[in-house]
């Protein structure tokens, strides 16, 4: 009988990610959190990468492993050194946020079911013969110019936002 | 030969990865070994010193009779340290520093190489990693220096990466790839691209230095005024980890640049392997001899210098690379 390599490997890299989120919910100290939120986003990049998703997977680890992980950091260490969250009780904030993360689950897992994936395991070329980057750059381009604009606008939108704020405390002292 | 990225992983092919990853790991320390001793060799000969001549003929074995001695040493956790963090932070600093090896082409047959489409992306995206591990282990230490330190590494790193990006991105302009194997493949074509690219060449050299913390830009590990940085805690083999981790970097940034600017393994005569050798020994000499030369840069320069000088260069630099394809 022949194992399925990748398939293995997924389980592995799975298993890996769902530890460091359980881990994650179970930890009080906040600064461990963030650390095991990082874990999950690199786990998240590996499955991107056994997917053959190269760019994607390292856009995962650019921003989230990388940048919003050191930032939540930051924002720890330069704020409450032990911070600790309380221990976990059941009101009706908790109640509501749980039953939406069903929802979203169950949403998620019937767009998945319904959608109409190309087929052909993985020897299917759905990039028309080009590698990977170039294939999104086409994409974002050509039939996605105006999203991605948006997208830039408002990136430039919350920079410029976030300078003036700086500018304003730097006034009040 | 060692071809694994168009086909999917199977049992032997997963045996070739294990095996190549202890391959690239045994040579990595040996470079590391030597880098260390070329440095105390060639900043001694700068100084007008001799260096280690001391342990085996000139002084050959002195960087392995370092390491067993950290390695004999105790390994001090301070009693007001968090306990975990201060113990896996090393190994988070070291981890990305050696995957990034996996994608930088050694030599023209590729063995033991990533043909990865990104590969420079994902340089760079790895080594943001490490700045976890620094910053960890200077929070966790719970040491005021160390804390001081992590913070500044964390800061320089951050914003030093940018730069180094934008120069690596005129790269990519001119070869039409991220790949690094298809970039060297592309300067074998042409010419090499530190001429075309010089902008961006000069622009790399200073992010670079600045992304290894190395002299001119060590403050984060300034022993004038932090004792030792993020690391004025550690001891032993932990100790050792940053040390190696620092080192690796070195060796990793030389590959890059060697493969981004000085055409990787392609070059006439020599067979590839020693072209890229040569390379990488042309970069770390650099870095060891600015390190003999220059003197540290004050804190509140570092930054502006990044954000006000570097990237605009960068993005200039950028500019013309884009006019000059579009024109040409």
């Amino acid at each position: 009988m022949s194992i399925s390599w990748p398939l293995v490997i997924f389980y592995v890299i799975a298993l890996l990610t769902l530890c460091c989120a359980v881990l994650m919910l179970s930890f009080r100290k906040v600064i461990y959190m963030a650390l095991t939120i990082g874990g999950v986003f690199v786990g998240c990049a590996a499955v991107y990468f056994l997917l053959g998703a190269d760019f994607v997977g390292v856009a995962q680890i650019l921003i989230y492993a990388g940048a919003i992980t050191i930032l939540i950091m930051f924002a720890i260490m330069l704020t409450n050194h032990e911070a600790a969250e309380p221990p976990l009780s059941w009101n009706l904030k908790n109640v509501a946020s749980a039953v939406g993360c069903v929802l979203l689950a169950v949403v998620l897992l019937l767009a998945v079911r319904s959608t109409n994936w190309p087929g052909g395991g993985a020897t299917t070329d759905i990039n028309g013969g080009n590698t990977n980057p170039i294939v999104i750059g086409l994409m974002l381009f050509k039939q996605y110019t105006i999203p991605f604009e948006l997208v830039s606008v408002l990136l430039i939108v919350a920079l410029v936002g976030a300078v003036i704020l700086a500018q304003d405390r730097k006034e009040d002292e | 030969m060692w071809n694994w990225a168009t086909h999917p992983i199977s049992g032997l092919s997963f045996l070739g990865m294990v095996i190549g990853a202890v391959v690239i790991l045994l040579l990595t320390l040996l470079v590391v070994m030597y880098s260390i001793y070329w440095q105390r060799k060639l900043i001694g000969w700068i100084q007008l010193r001799i260096g280690p001549n001391r342990v085996g003929p000139f002084g050959l074995f002195q960087t392995a009779a370092d390491v067993l001695k950290l390695l004999i040493k105790e390994d001090v956790i301070p009693s007001k340290a968090d306990r975990v963090l201060f113990l896996i932070a090393p190994i988070l600093a070291f981890v990305p520093a050696f995957t990034v090896l996996a994608v930088i082409p050694m030599s023209q047959h590729h063995v033991f190489t990533a043909n990865v489409s990104i590969g420079a992306l994902f340089y760079l995206a790895l080594s943001a990693i490490t700045i976890h591990g620094v910053m960890l282990g200077g929070w966790a230490s719970n040491n005021k220096y160390a804390l001081i330190g992590g913070m500044r590494s964390a800061a320089q790193m951050l914003s030093y990466e940018i730069p180094l990006g934008m120069s690596v991105v005129g790269v990519v302009l001119m070869a039409g790839s991220i790949n690094l194997n298809d970039i060297v493949i592309a300067q074998s074509r042409s010419i090499w691209y530190f001429i075309p690219q010089i902008l961006g060449f000069i622009v790399f050299m200073i992010a670079s230095t600045a992304e290894l913390n190395r002299t001119p830009f060590d403050l984060p590990e300034a022993e004038s005024e932090l004792v030792a940085g993020y690391h004025t805690e550690y001891t032993g083999f932990r100790f050792a980890f940053f040390m190696l981790t620092e080192y690796v970097y070195l060796f990793a940034m030389a590959g890059l640049f060697a493969t981004l600017f000085l055409g990787g393994w392609s070059g006439p005569f020599l067979p590839g392997w020693l072209w890229f050798a040569l390379k990488v020994f042309l970069y770390i000499s650099i870095q060891f001899w600015i390190q003999a030369t220059m003197p540290r840069m004050r804190v509140d320069q570092l930054m502006t210098f990044s954000w006000k000088v570097l990237l605009p260069l960068a993005l200039f630099n950028l500019v013309i690379t884009a006019v000059l394809k579009a024109v040409v």
